[in-house]
């Protein structure tokens, strides 16, 4: 079954007519077709890639925000507020596996439960660097129970900004694994392991916190042998 | 497209000069780096500059400028090293990972071991936008992935649409459906040809077409992404050298054989296979479908796709067939296209390719023929793996920008798969010529069996591309076999048995398999026989021997029956197998038998009248050759053959006439299918007719 395509993130300021033109065609091919009129895609890019400054309702704080999208960039943190949160992590690079991990699990609804929740989500880097290329298939492909409760470590009920995190002191994960928090900075650090590296984007009912390393007690295969090529 | 590039470089090379006349007369300070130039390409700018004599490095500045020319933060962008390029005294880089479209300018300074010398004068430039005009239908089209600056990969269902409304406005592209993935997705091509591409896969095989196979590995996406660009390019390019080669040849291009993984963002398919190691045993519909195109438009050349997780190699690491099985020919041409064209191409446009497990100890880039590096070396297909380096690593240094390194992977691989179409274009006699002797030569069923070890790859001569050659991988002793055997013999059971792997409710038999890869099968009385004649001679045992490290079956090894000499008329019932050997007297294969004959010399006749099947490769025959009424397959492969040479009434398969020298006639008539040649020509002195008129 193909999956569906994630329409575009919500407009940022330097280009909402031209994005809302495109939005409005709705569809797959919506997505094909460079926006003409006035602007033309050099134009529009380079738009994107100058900050629009702090003004944004998705400020983000972390020393990975400088490496994502901003400003009016797709995937920028003020195009995802108010996004499904599933949707909102398609559109945040460093998430591939997370985000695949979500669908390979059939979770997006859990993710956007009444109530809200708060989403620790690691790094690619973070699950390369705990799990091998062979690990990873199998959760993704067959293991999807334990990629389940894997993935619910990463979720606490509520949601929650890091600096809310860091004053309750400690969570309870989904998953019933209780993790202490710390400040790190302008940041959190989670049980005494994970830090928060871009922290407080902000979904529909949601709070992404992107973190570097991954949670909960499954063993380490990082080390070994993958095949390349 | 090639001569904007060129017309580009032309501009930029004068500019820096002109553009900053202030600049002129200033004495250059000791050391600093003169001469800096800055050429545009497709997502990449090549800075090429004057060698500081005792540089250690170099460093690569890159500064965003606003539209009204402020400046913004400066960032080192990239450092050159001696083992970049195989010419140190031209440096070359190309910066890239930069949203196209944007304007920068850079500089570059040498370094002596850590101290850094003073950085050269700048120069500006503007970065090409996502190629094609946005006001012009077609060309307009954009990816998912180049809409979204990068943030997201382009989906199945976006590349679907992409791709057919690239169909709907080029003449010069059909999308055709190859097959189907276990989970029901399409597995699409892009025949692309000029003004259109041939009706017919065989139509497209007469064209020498090339191949490149953009994602194998669901979780390795930069591939595909510049090969949906590079298609579009194809597709609308006006440039009349691109389309000069495109006249002459067919481009084949499958975005996606792993659309199940890739969707997963899983390295293997919804099963958990790694596709690139089911090749040769083709247990899955996904390499099914990639070894029928291969047997049906025969490519001729290749490239592979990947990304590469090691920091510290190249930025396009490569590799040839290595199986000691493949056709030396086949592998030399492949090292020809990696270190001839791709090392020194790379070194002009500042791409730092180089052999793939090129850092010391590597333990990648083996023999395996379940690879498709491999399995298309064993078709005869010149081809290369293509890594794309995963992450920035030392020499990239501003890459934990996501955008950032997906773009210069990508545009890489653009690079790549373009200098393959231009490799292709300016060599298509060699590589023709190698495929020829590929063919002729596994035919003849010569030498010795490798089931296990590669050839092995020399270290470039200094400066050499990467750290290191790759690993040696030489066959150990219980993985050679001196003597081939001349056919396998397969049961009912093993040809056409249910199996058990592959996935439920997809899985295939070994006649399915077989017939897949597109080799020649005799039926005959006790089962199944796969004489080691044919072109993928090199394939066969390492499938169906009991010694292959992955074999699909354990086929009896049938040895050959004569290899001496043999005076007098010779009638054949049952199998009959003359390897070296030499007849002088008539042959006659008698109804329902066999013949294979390989590098022997026939004085008489030989005429094969209802048979089950009729190989002769690499030999001599003095008289006629005549083939009635073969109820399966017939294959003449590299032979002197004196003539008359008769194929009539064949029945079940296409008769193979490749590469044959014939004195007399050559005659063929109600064969069906008709006979052909796999584009080996033969060389006929007698009149050619019937269906054999155009082979
Ligand atoms: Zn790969």
């Amino acid at each position: 079954m193909p999956d569906t395509l994630v329409p575009g993130p919500r407009p940022g300021p330097a280009s909402r007519a031209a994005r809302r033109r495109r939005a409005a065609t709705g569809a797959a091919l919506a997505l094909l077709l460079a926006v003409t009129g006035c602007g033309g895609p050099a134009e529009e890019e380079r738009a994107g890639a100058q900050p629009t400054g702090s003004a944004a309702p998705g400020a983000v704080a972390g020393p990975l925000c400088d490496a994502l999208p901003s400003g009016a960039e797709p995937g920028s943190p003020a195009s995802l507020v108010g996004r499904p949160p599933a949707e909102a992590l398609a559109w945040i690079p460093v998430l591939t596996m997370f985000e695949a991990a979500v669908r390979a699990t059939g979770m997006a609804e859990e993710l956007a439960a009444a109530g809200g929740l708060t989403i620790l989500a690691p790094t690619d880097d973070a699950f390369r660097a705990t799990f091998s290329t062979a690990n990873l298939d199998r959760l993704l492909l067959s293991d999807t129970e334990t990629l389940r409760r894997l993935l619910r470590e990463h979720l606490v009920d509520g949601a929650r900004s890091a600096a809310e995190l860091v004053a309750a002191g400690s969570v309870t994960t989904r998953a019933g694994t209780t993790l202490t928090v710390t400040a790190a900075g302008s940041g959190a650090r989670l049980a005494d392991k994970a830090v928060t590296v871009c922290a407080d984007y902000r979904a529909a009912g949601a709070r992404v916190h992107v973190i570097d390393k991954v949670l909960g007690d499954l063993p380490h295969t990082a080390d070994e042998e993958d095949q390349h090529h | 497209m090639f001569s904007a590039l060129l017309a580009a470089a032309l501009v930029a090379t004068a500019a820096p000069a002109l553009a900053q006349p202030g600049t002129v007369a200033q004495a250059a300070e000791p050391n600093q780096v003169q001469g800096l130039t800055v050429t545009q390409g497709d997502g990449f700018a090549t800075l090429a500059w004057t060698r500081v004599e005792g540089a250690s490095d170099y460093q690569i500045e890159r500064t965003a400028l606003a539209a009204d020319g402020t400046p913004g933060t400066p960032v080192v962008v990239g450092v050159w090293r001696p083992n970049r390029q195989v010419n140190n005294t031209e440096p070359t880089f190309a910066d890239a990972g930069f949203a196209p479209g944007g304007r920068f300018q850079w500089r570059v300074r040498a370094r002596f071991g850590t101290t850094e010398q003073p950085y050269s004068t700048p120069v500006d430039g503007t970065t090409r936008s996502h190629w094609g005009d946005p006001g012009t239908p077609g060309e307009n089209l954009r990816t998912q992935w180049e809409q979204t600056l990068g943030a997201q990969y382009t989906s199945d269902v976006n590349e679907y649409a992409y791709t057919a409304a690239i169909d709907e406005a080029s003449d010069r592209v059909r999308v055709v459906e190859i097959g189907r993935t276990v989970q029901e997705r399409p597995i699409n091509m892009l025949v692309i040809g000029y003004p259109k591409p041939p009706a017919t896969p065989e139509a497209v095989a007469a064209t020498n077409p090339l191949m490149v196979n953009c994602n194998v590995h669901g979780n390795e996406p930069g591939d595909r992404e510049a090969c949906l660009i590079m298609a579009r390019q194809l597709a609308f390019t006006k440039d009349s050298q691109t389309l000069g080669l495109l006249g002459k040849t067919t481009v084949l291009i499958v975005p996606t054989i792993n659309g199940d993984g890739r969707a997963a963002n899983t390295r293997g398919n919804s099963t958990g296979q790694d596709l690139n190691r089911d090749h040769s045993l083709i247990r899955q519909p996904e390499t099914r479908a990639l070894a029928e195109m291969v047997r049906d438009y025969r490519p001729i050349a290749g490239y592979d796709g990947h990304e590469y997780g090691n920091t510290n190699t190249g930025d396009l690491p490569m590799l040839p067939p290595r199986h000691q099985n493949v056709a030396q020919g086949i592998f030399d041409q492949s090292q020809d296209m990696i270190e001839g064209h791709m090392y020194g191409r790379g070194a002009e446009d500042g791409w730092w390719a180089c052999p793939y497990g090129c850092t010391p100890g590597a333990n990648v880039g083996l023999s395996e023929e379940t690879i498709l590096r491999n399995t298309l070396g064993l078709k005869n297909v010149v081809n290369s793996l293509l890594e794309l380096r995963s992450s920035g690593g030392p020499t990239r240094p501003d890459e934990g920008n996501t955008a950032n390194n997906r773009r210069r992977k990508t545009y890489s691989a653009l690079w790549t798969f373009t200098e393959f179409f231009k490799y292709h274009g300016a060599n298509v006699k060699d590589i023709t010529r190698v495929r020829d002797e590929g063919v002729t030569s596994q035919s003849a069923n010569d030498g010795r069996i490798v089931f296990r070890g590669s050839r092995k790859i020399e270290a470039y001569p200094a400066p050499h591309p990467g750290e290191a050659p790759p690993p040696v991988d030489a066959p150990t002793p219980d993985r050679i076999l001196e003597q081939a055997p001349c056919a396998y013999r397969l049961t009912e059971e093993q040809y056409h048995g249910e199996r058990t792997d592959g996935p439920a409710g997809k899985r295939t038999t070994v006649a399915q398999r077989i017939a897949a890869h597109g080799w020649k099968v005799v039926k005959v009385a006790d089962g199944y026989l796969v004489p080691l004649a044919q072109p993928q001679r090199g394939l066969i045992p390492l499938l169906l021997d009991g010694q292959a490290v992955e074999g699909l079956v354990a086929g009896e090894r049938i040895a050959p029956t004569l290899t001496g000499t043999h005076n007098g008329p010779l009638t054949v019932s049952g199998v009959a197998c003359l390897d070296g050997a030499t007849v002088r007297g008539p042959i006659q294969v008698r109804s329902g038998a066999a013949l294979i004959v390989t590098g022997s010399s026939i004085n008489g006749p030989v005429n094969a009248a209802d048979a089950a099947g009729l190989f002769v490769t690499d030999s001599r025959v003095s008289g006629p050759v005549h083939a009635t009424g073969t109820r399966g397959p017939v294959v003449l492969v590299g032979n002197e053959l004196s003539g008359p040479v008769g194929v009539s009434g064949g029945k079940a398969t296409a008769p193979l006439l490749a590469g044959n020298t014939v004195a007399g006639p050559l005659t063929c008539s109600g064969n069906a299918p008709a006979p052909t040649n796999l584009e080996v020509a033969n060389t006929v002195r007698g009149p050619k007719t019937g269906q054999c008129a155009q082979l």
